[in-house]
C-alpha cells in the first residue's frame, strides 16, 4: 500500500514540492530585506515590552510608519498566500478518492487482497502526513516572514489576513482543506464537482469561524477612557479591537466606530461642551472591545484545534462512505 | 445430509433472492442462482439487464439491499480475506494508466499475500507486452491481457469478468478467449464472465445465465438447454397442452401455423408437430424477447 501511494502520487508530490521551493526562493530574500529594513529603522527596540519615552515612541511610530509605507503592499502577497491550504485540499484532497472512481480504478484497487478500509486509512493517512509536514513549515515559514509586517501593524498578530497565515492555524485549514476534498470525492466522486464542493465549503467554513467564532473564543475585555484630555491610550500594541464606540455615562452607546479626542476643556466651534453635536452628555467616554495581545497563541490553539476536528470528522464520514461505493 | 454438504461444496457462487436497488429502481431483483465449481459460465443480457451490479455483488463491492450472495460460502461485502480468492476484472478494464504493466505486476504484489508475479511476468512476455510503456498507452487489448495476467496472478478459484471483451475488435475477442481459456483450462478455475453478446462467448462457455430486466431468465449448463429446448412448427395453436413440453417460452403464429420454441421433459410425439433442434442463441434469444418488450413498454406508459 505505501509503495502503491508512493507511486501514484510521487509525480504530484514533485511538483508540489517544487512550488514550496519556487515560493521559497520569492519569499525568502523579500522576508531578508523586510527585516534589514526593520533592524535599520530601529523598530526591534519599540516592539520590546518595555515602557518607552515619549520620544522614543515617536521615533517608533515614525518608523513604523516609514516601514509599513515601503512594505505595505506586502500584506496583499499575504492575502494570496492564505489561500495555499486550499490549493491543497483541491489538489491532495479532492482527486484521492474522486480520482479512482472517476476512471474506475478503484474496482481494481478494492478488489485486490488489501480491503477497501485498509486502502483508505493508509492513503487518507498518508497524504494526512504529508500535508501535515507542508503545513507545519508553511506556518513556520510565514511566521518568520511576516514577522515584521504584522509588528509593524497596529493590530499585530491578530491582524485577520496575518492570523491566518502564521503560527499553527495553517495546520488546522490544510488539514481540514484535503479532508474536505476526500469527503466531497466520495460523495460526487468526479474531480471537478468535488473540487468545486471543496473550495465553495472550505471559503463558507473559515469564513463563518473567522468572522462568527473567532471573536468569541475568550470573552473579550472592555477598555474605557475620557473624551477629555490625556489621549488616546496606545494600549498593547496587538490588541485584537473588536469594536469601539462612545458611550454616554449610563452606558448607552451614542456612536458606534468612532472615538472621540478633546482636550481638557475644549469647546466646539459653537461654543457648546466637546462632542454635543453627537448628543454626548457630560461624562459620556470612550469605549472599546478588545482581545489582548497576549491570547494570541490560546486562540492559534483553538482555532486550529476546531479545524482538526472537522478533518477527523470529515476523513471519518470518508472512510465510511468509502466502504459504500462500488 | 453430508451428500448435501458435499454438494454446497461444489458450488462456487451461490445467490438467493438477492437483490440490489439504486433509489427505487431495482438493478437485481429475486435473483437465485448457482454456479458449478469448475465451469465457464456465460452471463448473457442486455445492457443494464444487471450483470454488472450480480458482478458486483459477487466481488464484495456492493452490499445486497435483499437476499443473500455467497461466494465460497462466504459473503463477499466487506470480506477482505474472502477477496484472495476471487479474481475481478471489472468493465473497461480499468488499471492505473501512468503505471507500466511491470509496475503494476509489483503493485499486485504489494496488495496480495497470494501472488504469481512470475506466471504474470510469463503471460505478458508471451503476449509481446511491453513491460516500460504506460498502460494508458497500449492498445485496448494489450490492457485487456494484463488486466486478465493480473487477475490470474492472484490465482483465484473464481473468475469473474464483466465485459471483458467488450471494447474489443473481433481478432483481439478472439485471442483473449483464447489466452482466457488456456489459463483456466489446467487450473480448474470457475470463471463467470458476462458480455451483452452471447455470440463472444458461446464458443467458450459451458454454462449459461441469462439475465434480463434484472431479473434471472434462464440459468443451467448449455449442453442441458440445448437438450431441452426444442422448435415445434405445426398447424395453429391454440395454447393447450402439448405431450412432453413442460412449458411454451415464445410463440409466433401466421393465420394457419404456428411456431413454439418450448421446453421439453420427453420426447415430443404428437405427429402434428415437427419437432427442430436449437441453437443456444435460439433458447436464449427466446427467453430475452419476452422481458424486453415488457419493459420497454411499461416504461413508455403504453400498453403492449
Amino acid at each position: 500500500m505505501i509503495w502503491l501511494t508512493w507511486r501514484q502520487h510521487r509525480k504530484q508530490a514533485f511538483y508540489t514540492l517544487l512550488g514550496f521551493a519556487v515560493l521559497a526562493a520569492v519569499m525568502v530574500p523579500i522576508g531578508l530585506s523586510m527585516r534589514h529594513t526593520f533592524a535599520d529603522l530601529g523598530l526591534a527596540d519599540c516592539v520590546k515590552p518595555v515602557a518607552l519615552s515619549e520620544a522614543a515612541t515617536e521615533a517608533c511610530n515614525a518608523g513604523f510608519h516609514r516601514f509599513t509605507n515601503q512594505y505595505g503592499s506586502l500584506n496583499l502577497v499575504a492575502v494570496l498566500l492564505i489561500t495555499l491550504p486550499v490549493l491543497v485540499g483541491l489538489f491532495w484532497g479532492a482527486p484521492l478518492v474522486a480520482r479512482e472512481v472517476e476512471q474506475g480504478t478503484h474496482r481494481f484497487v478494492w478488489t485486490q487482497g488489501v480491503g477497501r478500509t485498509r486502502w483508505a486509512l493508509v492513503k487518507f493517512g498518508l497524504v494526512g502526513a504529508s500535508v501535515l509536514l507542508l503545513a507545519v513549515g508553511y506556518g513556520l515559514g510565514m511566521s518568520w516572514w511576516a514577522e515584521p509586517l504584522t509588528q509593524s501593524a497596529h493590530e499585530g498578530r491578530f491582524g485577520l489576513i496575518v492570523f491566518d497565515l502564521q503560527g499553527v492555524v495553517p495546520i488546522g485549514y490544510t488539514l481540514f482543506a484535503v479532508a474536505l476534498g476526500v469527503f466531497a470525492g466520495t460523495v460526487w466522486k468526479r474531480m471537478l464537482p468535488a473540487m468545486g464542493i471543496t473550495l465553495a465549503g472550505f471559503i463558507g467554513v473559515r469564513a463563518a469561524i473567522a468572522i462568527l467564532a473567532r471573536p468569541h473564543y475568550q470573552p473579550a475585555r472592555t477598555q474605557t477612557f475620557p473624551i477629555e484630555g490625556g489621549g488616546i491610550p496606545e494600549g498593547d500594541r496587538g490588541d485584537w479591537v473588536l469594536s469601539v464606540g462612545i458611550r454616554n455615562a449610563d452606558g448607552t452607546m451614542v456612536a458606534e466606530d468612532t472615538r472621540i479626542q478633546c482636550p481638557p476643556g475644549g469647546k466646539g466651534p459653537d461654543g457648546r461642551a466637546c462632542g454635543a453635536e453627537l448628543g454626548l452628555k457630560p461624562g459620556a467616554y470612550n469605549w472599546e472591545l478588545y482581545q489582548p495581545a497576549d491570547r494570541f497563541w490560546l486562540f492559534q490553539g483553538i482555532e486550529t484545534g476546531i479545524f482538526v476536528a472537522l478533518a477527523v470528522l470529515l476523513l471519518y464520514l470518508a472512510v465510511r462512505r468509502v466502504r459504500r461505493i462500488a | 445430509m453430508s451428500a448435501t454438504r458435499g454438494q454446497r461444496m461444489d458450488v462456487v457462487l451461490e445467490a438467493d433472492r438477492l437483490g440490489k436497488r439504486y433509489g427505487s429502481t431495482w438493478a437485481l431483483r429475486d435473483c437465485s442462482l448457482h454456479l458449478p465449481a469448475g465451469r465457464i459460465a456465460a452471463l448473457v443480457g442486455p445492457n443494464g439487464a444487471g450483470k454488472s451490479t450480480l458482478l458486483h455483488l459477487a466481488v464484495g463491492l456492493l452490499k445486497p439491499d435483499a437476499g443473500t450472495v455467497r461466494v465460497f460460502g462466504r459473503s463477499p461485502y466487506g470480506d477482505t480475506e474472502g477477496l484472495a480468492d476471487i479474481g475481478f476484472v471489472a468493465q473497461d478494464t480499468p488499471l492505473y494508466r501512468d503505471f507500466t504493466a511491470a509496475e503494476l505486476v509489483i503493485a499486485g504484489g504489494k496488495l496480495n499475500k497470494r501472488w504469481d508475479a512470475a506466471l504474470a511476468r510469463t503471460r505478458l512476455a508471451q503476449l509481446g507486452i511491453p513491460p516500460d510503456k504506460p498502460v494508458g498507452k497500449l492498445s485496448g487489448g494489450q490492457r485487456a491481457q494484463v488486466a486478465l495476467a493480473l487477475a490470474l496472478a492472484k490465482q483465484p478459484r473464481l473468475l469473474l469478468l464483466d465485459e471483458p471483451v467488450a471494447s474489443l475488435d473481433p481478432l483481439a475477442r478472439r485471442e483473449f478467449l483464447q489466452s482466457l481459456m488456456g489459463s483456466v483450462a489446467e487450473s480448474g478455475t470457475t470463471v463467470l464472465l458476462s458480455s451483452h453478446l452471447l455470440a463472444d462467448l458461446e464458443r467458450v462457455c459451458d454454462y449459461l445465465i441469462v439475465l434480463n430486466a434484472s431479473q434471472v431468465q434462464l440459468t443451467g449448463a448449455v449442453d442441458d438447454l440445448v437438450a431441452e429446448h426444442r422448435q415445434l412448427v405445426g398447424p395453429r395453436h391454440d395454447g393447450g397442452a402439448i405431450g412432453g413440453v413442460t412449458a411454451v417460452v415464445r410463440a409466433s403464429h401466421t393465420d394457419r401455423q404456428s411456431t413454439l420454441l418450448v421446453r421439453t421433459d420427453g420426447p415430443v410425439t404428437d405427429p402434428a408437430w415437427t419437432v427442430r433442434e436449437v441453437s443456444l442463441e435460439d433458447v436464449v434469444l427466446a427467453h430475452l424477447a419476452d422481458g424486453t418488450t415488457q419493459t420497454s413498454h411499461s416504461e413508455w406508459g403504453v400498453a403492449a
